[in-house]
Formats: C-alpha cells, sequence, structure tokens
C-alpha cells in the first residue's frame, strides 16, 4: 500500500499547516471548539487585540443582509497585558495546532512595541496584521490603505521577529495589487485577504440604520467574487504565500480560492452559518483531491482564463 | 483538547402548534438535553429545511426555553421575520437545528416575595422560571402585550390597545403591587423601554431584580461579540456579551442610558 500522504498539508512560509483551513479573526474563539473538532484546523487566529483594551461600538452591532453579514464590533478587546496574562495561556494549553495572534497599532512604534512583547510569549507561531486601524502618524488614514504605509510597517516589524510575519489587507483600496506587493518587499511572509468590504442597511420604514455606527463591514456568501478577484490580483503579483478569506462557505469556494492562488483559506462568517464549516469544508477538500488523486499544491494558482 | 461536546446537535420536531397571534410552540424530545437546561437559558434555533427552502442559509435565531418536562423541550416563538417565519413552517419529521443549551440562566432563591414582569415575547423564560420557583416562593405575575392576542396566563394582564385585562403599559399600577404584595425579588424580560421603566420604579425602593436582554446574535456561544450590551457600575463598565455574560443581568448593573 502507498504510504499515507497528507494531500490537504500546505506551508505558509515558515510554518507547516496540517490542514488548509484556518479561522478568521474575530470569527472563531476556543468555545468553538465545543463544536467542531480541532484537528481539522490548520492553525487558530484569535480575534485581533490592541495595546490597550478597547470596548467596542454601541449595539445593535450585527445586522443579516439577504446575502452576508454587517457588523460594527469596534474591534472589542481585552488589550495586549491581559489577553497575555489570561487569554494566551489558555490557548496555548487547549489548542494543538499553530496559534496565529492577531493584532493591530495606531502607530509605527506602536506595532513595533506589540511585537516585541509577544515575542517574549513562547507557543505562537506567527502574527497577522490587521492594517484597518486608523494611524495616528498620517491624518488618521487607515494602514492598509497606502503602499508606502505598508511597506514602511513592514520594513520595521520583519526584522524584530522569526516568525511568521502576516499582513492582512483590506479591500476597502482602489489597487490591491500594489499593497500586496508593499508588503512583500517590506518583509511580510504571507498576505491574509480579505477584511470586511464597507456595507450598510437602512430600515425602509422608518429610515433608520440598522447598525448604531451606520457603516460597517460587510462578511459572508455576498463578498465572495469580490474576495476572488481581489485574490487574483495580488496572487499575480506577489511570490508569498496568500490566505484567503470572504464568503468562503462551502468546500466547492475553498478551491476556487485554491485554484486563484490562496495556499490557505480562512472561515469567518460561515462558522455562524454552519456550525461545522470547518469539518465540512475539509471532507469536501479531502473527497475532491482523493478522487482526483492529486495533492492541494496541485491546484494552487493554476486558475484558467477561459 | 477533547471532543467537542454536543452543543450542535439536529433533532426531529415531535410538534408545532400555531397559538393564535402569531405564535406558535415548538416542542422537540431529548431526555439528555432536558436534564441540561435551567430557566433563562436559550437555544439558537434553526429550521433545518432553511437549507433547502432558500438558496442562501441565514443565521440561527436565539430563543428561550419556555418548558422543560422529564423528555420535552418546549419553545414559543412569535412569528417576527424570515428566521421565526421559516422555524413555523416546521412540522413533526422537520429537523430543528439547534445549539445550547446557552447563557447563564435566573438565579434560583426560595422564601421570596417575587414578582415578573413579562412584556410580548418576554413571556416564555419566565414561564419556565414561574415553574422552578412556584414551591418555594409567592409570585405575583404580571404581564403586557399589544392586544388580546398578545396575552398569556398570568396573575395580572395589561394590553395597550384594552382589548384584554387592564388597558395601558404593563409597569403603570407597579408602585402600588410592590408596596401591597411586599415584592423583595423582580425578575423581568420583555421590551427595553418596559425594563427600564420597571427598573426605574423598583429601584427607588432598592427592590432586588434581575433582567433578561434581548440582542441580535450570530454565534451565540461568546465568539463575535456581536450581541454585547454595556453593564457596570458609572464609569467601570464594559460591554458584555448577552449570549455569553447573560441573557439575565443583575438590572442595577445594565446602563440604561446607553442601551
Ligand atoms: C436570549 C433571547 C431569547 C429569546 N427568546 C425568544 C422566545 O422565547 N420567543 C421568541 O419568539 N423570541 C425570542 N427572542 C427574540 C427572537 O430571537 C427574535 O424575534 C428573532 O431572532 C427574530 O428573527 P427573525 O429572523 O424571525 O426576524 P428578523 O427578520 O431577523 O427580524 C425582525 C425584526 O426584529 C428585529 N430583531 C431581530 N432579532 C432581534 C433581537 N434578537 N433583538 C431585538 N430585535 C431583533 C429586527 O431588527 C427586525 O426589526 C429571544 C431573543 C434573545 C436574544
Ligand atoms: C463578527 C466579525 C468580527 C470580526 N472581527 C475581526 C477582527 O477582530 N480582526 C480582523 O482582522 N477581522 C475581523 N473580521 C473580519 C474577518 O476576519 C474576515 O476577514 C471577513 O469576515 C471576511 O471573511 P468571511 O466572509 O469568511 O467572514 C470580523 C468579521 C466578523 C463577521
Ligand atoms: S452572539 Fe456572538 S458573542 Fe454573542
Amino acid at each position: 500500500m502507498e504510504p499515507s500522504v497528507n494531500k490537504l498539508q500546505t506551508s505558509l512560509g515558515r510554518i507547516m499547516l496540517q490542514s488548509p483551513i484556518t479561522v478568521a479573526s474575530g470569527t472563531f474563539a476556543l468555545d468553538n471548539l465545543k463544536i467542531v473538532e480541532q484537528n481539522f484546523l490548520g492553525a487558530f487566529v484569535c480575534k485581533t487585540i490592541t495595546r490597550h483594551p478597547k470596548k467596542g461600538n454601541p449595539p445593535p452591532r450585527l445586522f443579516e443582509t439577504e446575502a452576508g453579514l454587517l457588523n460594527s464590533i469596534g474591534l472589542q478587546n481585552p488589550g495586549l497585558d491581559k489577553f497575555i496574562a489570561e487569554d494566551l495561556p489558555v490557548l496555548k494549553e487547549k489548542l494543538d495546532v499553530p496559534l496565529i495572534v492577531s493584532f493591530s497599532g495606531s502607530s509605527y512604534a506602536e506595532f513595533a512595541e506589540m511585537l516585541e512583547t509577544l515575542e517574549k510569549q513562547e507557543g505562537i507561531a506567527g502574527y497577522e496584521l490587521n492594517v484597518s486601524c486608523p494611524n495616528v502618524e498620517n491624518e488618521g488614514i487607515a494602514f492598509g490603505v497606502n503602499p508606502d504605509i505598508v511597506h514602511q510597517l513592514c520594513k520595521q516589524l520583519a526584522p524584530l521577529t522569526e516568525r511568521e510575519l502576516i499582513v492582512k489587507l483590506s479591500p476597502n483600496v482602489s489597487d490591491i495589487g500594489m499593497i500586496a506587493k508593499a508588503a512583500e518587499e517590506g518583509g511580510a511572509t504571507a498576505i491574509s485577504m480579505i477584511n470586511t468590504v464597507w456595507g450598510m442597511a437602512i430600515n425602509y420604514q422608518n429610515g433608520k440604520s440598522m447598525l448604531q455606527k451606520g457603516i460597517g463591514g460587510y462578511s459572508g456568501i455576498g463578498i465572495k467574487p469580490i474576495a476572488l478577484a481581489l485574490l487574483y490580483q495580488a496572487a499575480k503579483v506577489i511570490h508569498i504565500p496568500i490566505i484567503a478569506m470572504g464568503g468562503i462557505y462551502k468546500w466547492q469556494d475553498a478551491l476556487e480560492f485554491f485554484w486563484a492562488g490562496a495556499s490557505a483559506i480562512s472561515l469567518g462568517t460561515a462558522n455562524f452559518i454552519d456550525p461545522l464549516a470547518v469539518q465540512n469544508v475539509y471532507a469536501g477538500i479531502n473527497a475532491f483531491l482523493q478522487e482526483r488523486n492529486i495533492t492541494l499544491s496541485d491546484i494552487v494558482g493554476k486558475y484558467e482564463l477561459e | 483538547m477533547s471532543k467537542p461536546i454536543p452543543l450542535y446537535i439536529k433533532r426531529e420536531i415531535y410538534s408545532s402548534t400555531e397559538l393564535t397571534g402569531n405564535y406558535f410552540v415548538l416542542r422537540i424530545l431529548d431526555e439528555e438535553l432536558a436534564l441540561k437546561c435551567k430557566p433563562g437559558q436559550f437555544f439558537e434555533l434553526r429550521a433545518a429545511k432553511m437549507e433547502t427552502d432558500c438558496s442562501l442559509p441565514k443565521l440561527f435565531k436565539p430563543i428561550s426555553i419556555y418548558d422543560v418536562t422529564k423528555v420535552i423541550i418546549s419553545f414559543l416563538i412569535k412569528k417576527r421575520g424570515s428566521g421565526t417565519n421559516s422555524l413555523s413552517k416546521s412540522t413533526t419529521t422537520d429537523l430543528l437545528e439547534m445549539i445550547g443549551p446557552l447563557g447563564n440562566g435566573f438565579p434560583i432563591v426560595s422564601g421570596r416575595n417575587v414578582l415578573l414582569v413579562s412584556g410580548g415575547i418576554g413571556y416564555p423564560p419566565l414561564s419556565y422560571l414561574y415553574k422552578e420557583l412556584i414551591a418555594q416562593n409567592q409570585i405575583y405575575w404580571i404581564h403586557g402585550g399589544g392586544g388580546s392576542n398578545d396575552v398569556f396566563p398570568c396573575n395580572e394582564v395589561w394590553t395597550i390597545d384594552g382589548s384584554y385585562g387592564n388597558k395601558g403599559m404593563v409597569t403603570e399600577n407597579l408602585e402600588n403591587i410592590l408596596t401591597e404584595k411586599k415584592i423583595d425579588l423582580i425578575y423581568s424580560c420583555g421590551p427595553i423601554p418596559m425594563l427600564k421603566e420597571c427598573f426605574r420604579k423598583a429601584s427607588k425602593l432598592n427592590i432586588e431584580q434581575y433582567c433578561s436582554l434581548e440582542a441580535y446574535m450570530a454565534c451565540g456561544i461568546g465568539s463575535c461579540y456581536g450581541c454585547a450590551v454595556p453593564i457596570g457600575k458609572n464609569d467601570q463598565w464594559n460591554y458584555l456579551r448577552v449570549c455569553q455574560e447573560g441573557p439575565v443581568f443583575n438590572a442595577e448593573e445594565v446602563l440604561w442610558n446607553l442601551l
């Protein structure tokens, strides 16, 4: 008999993943492992943390549209110190898969300070930089919308770590390829994309917005074609691995993203719609690869233009 | 980490009963699950046929536990939008997707003079609570609804249109009830304005009170932070999750002005 090979194995630069399925920051916590078996996961990405605690936005924070979800959570989190003291030990104890810590800062120095603090902790395989926070040094525009700022940020952070350095890109930009390239040239070892798309919903009867904040982040099924197109554009110009997300719900969706160039995928909103999404997507991809007797790497980036 | 506990399950619907005024009762049969339930807890529910009914499956909906007997768990639900409507269309042999039991539940007491205040679809969790408290406590229950279609068995009914019971808001005569019945503990569940008014009146008399809050939910298990409400004291507060730290909160700790 052939020695059993894991057809789903993939790598993110410096880390090997036994499964190409990860979870999108902010949508999956340890409690989800009361429902889903973690050995279907390639890596666990925690909710974004910031230097100081953040209360988040006033409710209502959620609204489900015809095809996807609007949220304005506002990065509610306990802050770096409490994360390290209380959450990290539990994550390290409970997780058997690599832990990727998502964090965000408001200045280059804050990003660097957070990274240096996290570097002193064991049990972290990589970082995902959420560059959606406003950058105080650049008139409050988000880090992630400007290639020069993304480049600067990566250049400052890359020398500080041997761990995987992932930059998470926002779709709300005019040229995603330029930003992905800026991250790569700055020293990022992987890209994850996409974060939520700006969206809004209004109660047609009384004119009130469905979220207290008005505009929120749109995720889920409705953003899949957007995410796929942006991935395709970014994959054309960079050589580092990409973790793709945005509306992936079924295994068939995941395969589309692999063809388009993703080395791994993340499930976000899908976890709310199908509590067993991680398992179900894994099983589907596995069956597909087994049936054709190919491995994941045989299809990554092998899309063809009709 | 050990194998996941069965928090997410699919069960056949044992019965579905239409009531007046857009309400219906769903029942499922599961002795093991019934043993785990506590008053004030809820389930995230979805009609399994939602997956085939519409091309796009939607979020689960939080629904309180209405009643638990030895083997049967019941839910009293009002048709409000697509989620609850599709639940109402499920019949026996259809599957119900369930996540739960979730949330903290009401504190169970004994030897107290208890007032239950419910409004609209705030009735079901208090009904289950009533059953658990009645042997050990004196209970008086007031319920308010829009009209005669929104009333359920209790001691005193209020309707906004006056079509049944007393005309007005359920909290209208609250001060008198509190003193006459020597109430020392209140449990409430209903619309925010009702809960606010109940708190405003009862807190003047320093009466201990617990309320069950509603929030729009995505995960129901504490991972998305979508259901957060402001809880704490003065400037020492934070957004806590209705699905995890709630849905029952000490009314004194809810920052009502921020809701
Ligand atoms: C802990 C908890 C326990 C509950 N218990 C029960 C119960 O026992 N029986 C019952 O009938 N209902 C209960 N509800 C309310 C129920 O969850 C909502 O009515 C339901 O989610 C509506 O979903 P829908 O898809 O039918 O309507 P939608 O189309 O989602 O909504 C219809 C309207 O209701 C509003 N709405 C929807 N969900 C909520 C919410 N959670 N809070 C405030 N407004 C909302 C929407 O903005 C919209 O205006 C409970 C809610 C919570 C949080
Ligand atoms: C409720 C919710 C919370 C989120 N929180 C974060 C977060 O803290 N950090 C982050 O980088 N992205 C966050 N996101 C974005 C997701 O990680 C993901 O990029 C996005 O939802 C697109 O993927 P999806 O369509 O599979 O959900 C959040 C999304 C949702 C729905
Ligand atoms: S609904 Fe997700 S945290 Fe409560």
